[in-house]
């Protein structure tokens, strides 16, 4: 069974070999950035760079997908957000938003830009899924992640005003939402033409250490159900940090998988969800597999297993300093490891 | 001189102006406790940090979550900002001037933004160098300032590793500045193999680390008032 196959059959439901080892998040790693003698501020800009970057990973260590881009900034960037991609470091910092687009309350009615799947850098996207497919998609599969509704609109207008809003005119966030649901449609939906196999909604904004799950489920979850209800690929559902007690109400977004990171206690979301749902994770990506010993690597790989993951998955990007022994500990633990 | 009776009345209506996010509420009572002679003090300390607490309680207990204490924060300051003119300079017997700030790549201010709150409320002098801030920035703004204490927070784990940088600079210009990172992806571990002096892990934890502080320093304040009056 190929990696690929290993993967979509997973998504299907069907029987697999064994778990596959994969993320729909980031996971360049310096080692492939020096194969190329790339830096890492200029890949997010070049089609060929992203893409021989991100397949680096599956090339190097056999990590089993294609993943682009690496930065978190597409979507508002393209509706008119400025960012920030740190040219001028030799160290690695992923781009983040300068300039906002929404300054105050009454800014929030905002219309989606007709050519939205022209701004920005949705046309670079469609471009490099189309490189990365031809380049390795017959042996992994390929895929690419869009913000939530909630961390988009963080990314927007002011965090601390968004939060506020949403206890204080939650109608008025929701409008919002509703909004840029429609954006993150249309964004996937370019993505998936372009040869996605699989989209991650990243909407890590409206975790548990932030926000009530009540407030998850009545605010949030609805704009959820109808970007799910729009995707055609295999989609799963990211969100960081506490999460047992939204768990089932991710699943019940409509995402064919969930992936949650390492605060979320597994067994217990198992228990919750039942035996056949798809819940990835939950290795920490950076104190685990770049500060940790390979003999600890191998252990928490063996506990997300024995704990009940379907995949093992990263709980954010893989910080790109990993150490090979690691990223190799990690590959070999899963192929071997036999619950 | 106000009764004691009203003055616990103030500080209640303080309290409860804070756990309820009750802005105006704050205003009123801030201007009225000075108005009837509470000491500003006493109205900041036994009011509204009190109440603080109490959000750190609720916030703890997931009763409350991050949007409720960022409006309880709000209260605060409301108050604060009314109440603060009327202090006269603690004598901590410590000078007490702090740098602050989100590293850089990161945009997330919010948690950097609680523990500010915080020192402000104690009376520390901030230095608050905002979000996505050069790493050499806070070493330059700790030699200029000559800070006892450097608060580096990140929100992100890519943005997380930078922190070592800033705390080796800074220890290798001044071993005797204190550091404190604080952020979701940070931990004790990590803390301690960079050579922080301390760490707070998220808001929560930042909130009660700080609240800790402002305790002892109550308590430091408290003694040193028993000793004048002995």
């Amino acid at each position: 069974m190929t990696s690929r196959e290993r993967v979509l059959k997973l998504f299907a439901g069907e029987k697999v070999d064994r778990l596959p080892c994969f993320s729909g998040m980031g996971n360049v790693t310096t080692e492939g950035l020096k194969k190329y003698g790339y830096k890492f501020a200029a890949l997010h800009s070049n089609a060929k760079m992203m893409s021989d970057a991100a397949a680096s990973t599956y090339r190097l260590f056999g990590f089993e997908c294609g993943v682009v881009p690496f930065d978190l900034c597409v979507e508002a960037e393209a509706l008119g957000c400025e960012i920030n991609v740190y040219a001028h470091l030799e160290d690695i910092l992923y781009p983040t938003i300068k300039k906002k687009l929404i300054h105050n309350e009454d800014e929030m009615d905002i219309v989606i830009p007709s050519d939205i799947a022209n701004r920005g850098r949705v046309p670079l996207m469609k471009e490099t899924i189309g490189v990365i497919k031809a380049d390795i998609g017959n042996e992994v599969a390929i895929g690419t992640y869009v913000l939530g509704p909630f961390t988009l609109a963080g990314q927007i207008m002011e965090l601390n005003d968004l939060l506020k809003l949403s206890f204080k005119k939650p109608d008025k966030v929701s409008k919002l939402l509703n909004t840029l649901a429609d954006v993150i449609i249309l964004v996937a939906k370019e993505y998936e033409k372009a040869g996605a196999d699989y989209i991650t909604v990243r909407e890590m904004g409206a975790t548990s250490d932030v926000l009530s799950p009540r407030v998850f489920k009545n605010l949030i979850l609805p704009h959820l159900k109808k970007i799910f209800a729009e995707l055609n690929v295999d989609s799963v559902l990211h969100i960081c940090g506490k999460t047992n007690d939204i768990a089932a109400f991710m699943l019940e977004s409509g995402a064919k998988a969930i992936s949650v990171d390492q605060k979320n206690d597994i067994a217990e979301t198992r228990k919750k969800i039942g035996k056949d749902a798809l819940l990835f994770g939950n290795y920490d990506p950076y104190n685990i597999l770049v500060a940790g010993t390979t003999e600890k690597v191998r252990e928490t790989i063996r506990k997300c297993i024995d704990e009940g993951v379907s995949a093992v998955w990263p709980g954010c990007d893989i910080w790109p300093t990993v150490p090979p022994d690691n990223i190799k500990a990690m590959m070999d633990e899963v192929k071997n490891y036999r619950r | 001189m106000v009764t004691e009776e009203k003055r616990q009345e103030i500080l209640g209506k303080l309290k409860n102006a804070v756990i309820q996010y009750d802005e105006d509420t704050a205003k009123e009572t801030s201007k009225e406790a000075l108005e009837i002679g509470v000491n500003a003090n006493d109205a900041i300390f036994n009011g509204l940090v009190s109440g603080m607490e109490e959000v750190g309680r609720l916030f703890e207990a997931q009763e409350y979550f991050v949007p409720e204490l960022l409006m309880c924060a709000d209260a605060l300051y409301a108050g604060l900002d009314i109440l603060k003119p009327h202090v006269k300079q603690l004598d901590l017997g410590v000078k007490g001037s702090v740098v602050i700030g989100t590293v850089e790549g990161d945009v997330h201010d919010i948690g950097k933004n609680i523990v500010k709150m915080m020192f402000d409320v104690a009376g520390f002098t901030v230095y608050d160098l905002g979000r996505d801030v050069p790493l050499d920035k806070f070493v330059e703004e700790q030699l200029r300032t000559d800070s006892d204490l450097v608060c580096l927070s990140a929100m992100m784990t890519t943005t997380m590793v930078g922190m070592k940088k800033v705390i080796d600079n800074l220890k290798a210009k001044n071993p005797n500045v204190k550091i404190m990172i604080g952020g979701a992806p940070v931990s004790q571990d990590i803390a301690e193999k960079w050579g922080a002096d301390g760490y707070a892990k998220d808001a929560n934890n930042a909130l009660k680390d700080a609240i800790n502080m402002i305790s002892s320093l109550k308590k430091l304040k408290e003694e040193a008032e028993a000793k004048k009056n002995s």
